[in-house]
């Protein structure tokens, strides 16, 4: 990512900030409706799991500048998912589905820079969450 | 795997692109959950023996040679199959084939008949172009073989690795560099990436990555490319070397060199790209240009090169850029083509912005054959490139040539801007200015000189200066209009007249459009940096950081270092106004960077002031000082310098030393008032009742009716309301704080609000200010001030008794407390217990405790 990537992705997030629980939710049904295999993964009431999300991605985003606190939080995050069976493929319905909750999140501030900018914030976290997932498939298979 | 149903896995794509490496991944991951595995590589030598590749497989001592001395391959395919499964105890032997359309006939044969029987699992690789063998194809279609398509990187995917590998950011402009050399293959990529580390040109700046100069082509890249068109025909050889020194090539010329055959050969396997549109051929890719450049001998290349300039010439006398072409090619083949083709072709680099082809091709012109043009063209080359001392004496050189008045006007221009911003030598710029109007008489050149001493003192640090030289300008032609927009725009800003900032510097950019690139001029970007400037000083920062984001994006791509420069430090700035310093601080560590690699003194100087006050406003006073230090071996700069001073106040704020800050911004204050910088004093005297609760509201009103400035407007009516105590005009001020996105003065006045209202008895108004002050800090990203760390305490302290406590918390006796604050311990302790009683607590520790979720 460039410098002013990271900018974009941080100081849009915290223009979205108050309004987490609507891209959870978001997030959510565009995940659902991309591939409702994926919802089973998941339990009925999602209220816990929504706030769950919204705290790691606050926690991703303030780590993406220095890249070994990002490293910490996503393999571990990637060893776990895979624990949870997520597939590497689902890495990439997960990104179009952050990708359009964020969209709707901005409406008009979400511009072509904008878009790039969290696209590659997306690979780098989908990346090492990979990485921390294949560690544990290694060992354990 | 886990599955009989599939015997193999077949990789398939380009050269480089990473197939062996993720067969050799798959085999590893085998064997590390238990599998046998096995290793076969194909090549054109091993296919002329048959079965050599796969010897490995194959047992020893097996009755397959029948007695007539023929090899029977059914008992051979049956008994290997049979020994690998007792070998194996039934288990697939996982075996990587790479290069597999390479393989012998007998050896896919037998590897086919393994796969089919279960007794091994294939991870093949094949590279695009090459025929698969039917034997895959026909597994391929039956659907027991998976097929994996690998491709290049995209932009997306380089971008991420890159940030990977490197453990950081990279800044833009590099980043488009690796991606054009590239394209997105992994393996140049890596030597890339490699090459340019161990040559120092990718380096790390302030925990960005930059590249210092073009990316290298290293020893093993060449190899790389090498191997890729190693096998091609001797003509079709002959056509990538023309390509790699001469490209693009006209198609209709090389079509009656060489074959047809030839061009399709070298296209079907991907090596060039026809553009038919443009009747073009080129490289497909730009590496092999460079590696296949780099490995050629040098009297090969002369040769070519020469016969190339001679062609052109007599096909096209005199013609505009195939004179460049040419001039570059004779440079390249060692020969110092006529000094008047160099200039012309120096015109021609300069106004595509090539400043580098630029010296190339003036460095070559012998030493007293430079006219006063070249010296010129060579002279601005020199600065834009940071090579100031030497700018400096070819400019002087050319002012000792004879010139029209128009040549002299533009070296004396420009090298007072040269002694101005490289050198920071701001006397010197003044010198050069007031010799060339001495020689330099006539009416609008003259003017150019007035405009020219305005942009020295404007930049030296003397705005109203500026604008009095402006004045004398009558003149208004389009350069004159221009010209003046430039300085003219700042100035008027920082005197606070932001209206007729912005209206000059919009007027500046659509007369600069319609004037053209012309030469002795900044870039037209610096227009919009200007109205940047003057939007920020109105206090309209969010248009001013659209803005700002939007010019970051357009002068990257046309590698505008010192606009580049400008737009972050800009943002920087905006960012702190916003109270947003988490983004203040990477805006002026990038601006920084980029001013030091590219050696821009004063611009490197405004950054780092402008990096620690973001620490300092963080609550970093280590590594605000740190930066500070820093500052020492950076010289003078006029621009904005009481600004500056903003650095060494916060970081003795963040230091809990109020009184230095005081003293700091006092002084910087009146630096500002005796230079006509009305907006920065303005910032400067409100920062005094920031950190400290000294009264400025005096100067700040007169300020306030001075400029035309919203900003400038709330910080005196903050100051005042704080003055009189009165919550309503805090929270006003706060109101009109928010209103311009200024979300930690906005903060801090409410906070004051709170207090004021507290004092009036008022407890309800109280716990809704205070209420709103924290919503409004949450926003700050982490802002720590002096007006913010009560702000979430329920019941507020007095200014005194906050000044004590700061300390206090700190760790500092309340001997030393006196000493700094100008009180007596008696006072300090008094003042402390009535804060301890307010809070409920009784003593320091639990006051830090009571305190601490704030900060």
């Amino acid at each position: 990512m460039t410098p002013e990537q990271i900018v974009l992705v941080q100081s849009s997030f915290e223009r979205m900030r108050p309004a987490l629980p609507s891209l959870a939710n978001v997030f959510y049904q565009e995940l659902f409706e991309r591939d409702p295999a994926l919802r089973p993964m998941f339990p009925d009431d999602m209220t816990a799991q929504k706030v769950r999300f919204s705290d790691k991605l606050t926690e991703i985003v303030g780590a993406i500048p220095r890249l070994p606190d990002l490293l910490a939080h996503t393999r571990a995050l990637g060893a776990r998912h895979a624990g949870y069976g997520v597939r590497a493929d689902d890495y990439k319905t997960v990104g179009a589905a952050l990708i359009e909750a964020i969209a709707a999140a901005l409406g008009d501030d979400f511009d072509e820079p904008t878009r790039e900018a969290w696209t590659i914030a997306y690979n780098l976290v989908a990346e090492t969450m990979l990485e921390g997932a294949a560690s544990v498939r290694l060992i354990g298979s | 795997m886990r599955s009989d149903a599939h015997v193999g896995l077949l990789i398939h794509g380009r050269a480089g692109v990473g197939k062996t490496r993720l067969a050799d991944e798959c085999r590893n991951w085998a064997a590390a959950s238990g599998h046998p595995t096995e290793r076969v590589v194909g090549s054109r030598t091993a296919a002329m023996l048959p079965l050599g590749a796969v010897a490995a497989l194959l047992a020893e001592g097996l009755g397959y040679v029948d007695s007539d001395g023929h090899v029977n391959t059914v008992t051979l395919f049956e008994q290997t199959r049979l020994a690998l499964r007792e070998r194996h105890h039934g288990r697939r032997l996982v075996t990587v084939v790479d290069d597999a359309p390479l393989l012998d006939a007998a050896s896919l044969a037998l590897l086919g008949y393994l796969a089919a029987q279960n007794a091994i699992f294939l991870i093949l690789t094949a590279r695009t172009g090459e025929p698969v063998p039917d034997l895959l194809s026909g597994l391929w279609r039956d659907g027991r073989l998976e097929r994996v398509d690998l491709l290049d990187l995209n932009r997306a995917h380089l971008d991420t690795l890159l940030h990977l590998a490197l453990g950081g950011p990279i800044e833009a402009g590099a980043g488009r560099e690796f991606w054009e050399a590239s394209r997105g293959n992994p393996l140049y990529l890596r030597e890339l990436v490699h090459g340019a580390l161990e040559s120092a040109t990718l380096v790390e700046r302030s925990g960005v990555w930059h590249l210092e100069d073009h990316l290298p082509a290293t020893v093993r890249l060449q190899d790389l490319v090498e191997q890729r068109i190693g096998h091609i025909s001797s003509d079709a050889r002959s056509v990538v070397e023309l390509l790699a020194l001469c490209q693009p090539m006209e198609l209709a010329y090389l079509e009656t060199v060489f074959s047809a055959d030839v061009l399709e050969a070298l296209e079907h396997a991907g090596l060039v790209t026809v553009a038919v549109s443009r009747g073009e051929v080129t490289l497909a890719h730009p590496m092999h240009a460079q590696a296949v450049r780099a490995a050629m001998p040098k009297l090969r290349a002369r040769a070519i090169l020469l016969a190339e300039a001679t062609r052109l010439e007599a096909q096209t006398p005199g013609a505009g850029s195939a004179e460049l072409r040419i001039a570059v090619w004779r440079l390249d083949a060692g020969q110092r083509p006529d000094p008047s083709v160099l200039l012309r072709g120096a015109h021609l680099a300069r106004y595509a912005h090539d400043f580098r082809l630029v010296r190339r091709l003036l460095e070559a012109v012998p030493a007293g054959q430079l006219d006063a043009v070249g010296a010129l063209l060579l002279g601005e080359a020199l600065y834009e490139l940071g090579r100031f001392e030497a700018a400096d004496r070819v400019l002087a050189l050319g002012q000792e040539l004879t010139s029209s008045e128009q040549v002299a006007l533009r070296l004396a221009v420009t090298r007072a801007k040269n002694a101005n911003w490289g050198l920071c030598q701001p006397q010197t710029a003044l010198a050069i200015n007031a010799r060339a109007r001495n020689v330099i008489t006539s009416a609008p050149l003259a003017e150019e000189l007035v405009a020219d001493e305005s942009a020295v003192w404007m930049f030296s640090g003397h705005p109203e200066r500026a604008l009095a030289e402006l004045e004398r300008i009558t003149g208004n032609g389009l350069r004159a209009r221009v010209i003046r927009a430039l300085v003219g725009a700042v100035a008027l800003a920082a005197a606070g007249r932001t209206g007729d900032a912005i209206n000059a510097a919009q007027a500046g950019f659509a007369d600069h459009m319609a004037l053209g690139d012309e030469l002795a001029i900044a870039h037209p970007a610096t227009h919009i940096v200007n109205q940047v400037f003057a939007l920020t000083e109105a206090g309209r920062l969010t248009e001013a950081e659209q803005l700002a984001r939007a010019g970051i994006d357009s002068v990257a791509a046309h590698r505008v270092p010192i606009a580049q420069i400008w737009f972050a430090a800009n943002l920087g700035r905006v960012a702190t106004l916003q109270g947003r310093l988490a983004t203040a601080r990477r805006y002026y560590a990038e601006a920084a960077g980029l001013a030091e690699a590219h050696r821009f003194g004063g611009p490197l100087r405004l950054a780092l002031a402008g990096l620690t006050l973001a620490h300092a406003t963080l609550g970093d006073s280590q590594i605000a000082r740190q930066t500070l230090e820093r500052l020492d071996g950076v010289p003078e700069f006029g621009f904005l310098a009481p600004e500056h001073k903003l650095a060494d106040a916060w970081t003795e704020t963040a230091s809990q030393r109020p009184k230095d800050a005081v003293e700091v911004l006092l002084a910087a204050a009146d630096h500002a008032a005796s230079t006509g910088h009305r907006t920065t004093e303005s910032w400067l005297l409100h920062d005094v009742m920031r950190t400290a609760g000294v009264d400025t509201s005096a100067r700040l009103e007169e300020l306030a009716r001075e400029c035309d400035s919203p900003l400038v407007a709330a910080r005196a009516r903050h100051a005042a309301a704080a003055r009189a105590h009165d919550g309503l005009e805090l929270a006003g001020a706060a109101t009109d704080f928010e209103a311009m996105g200024a979300m930690l003065l906005a903060a801090e006045a409410e906070s004051a609000a709170a207090e004021a209202f507290s004092r009036a008895g008022d407890l309800r108004a109280a716990t809704a200010a205070q209420r709103r002050s924290s919503a409004l800090a949450s926003l700050c990203e982490g802002a720590t001030t002096p007006g913010l760390l009560l702000a979430a305490v329920p019941v507020p302290l007095s200014a005194r008794e906050r000044d004590v406590v700061m300390l206090a918390i700190n760790g500092i006796a309340s001997k030393e407390i006196a000493e700094r604050l100008y009180l007596s311990v008696r006072t300090v302790n008094n003042h402390l217990q009535h804060a301890y009683t307010k809070l409920g607590v009784s003593s320091r520790t639990d006051l830090a405790q009571a305190l601490g979720g704030s900060q």
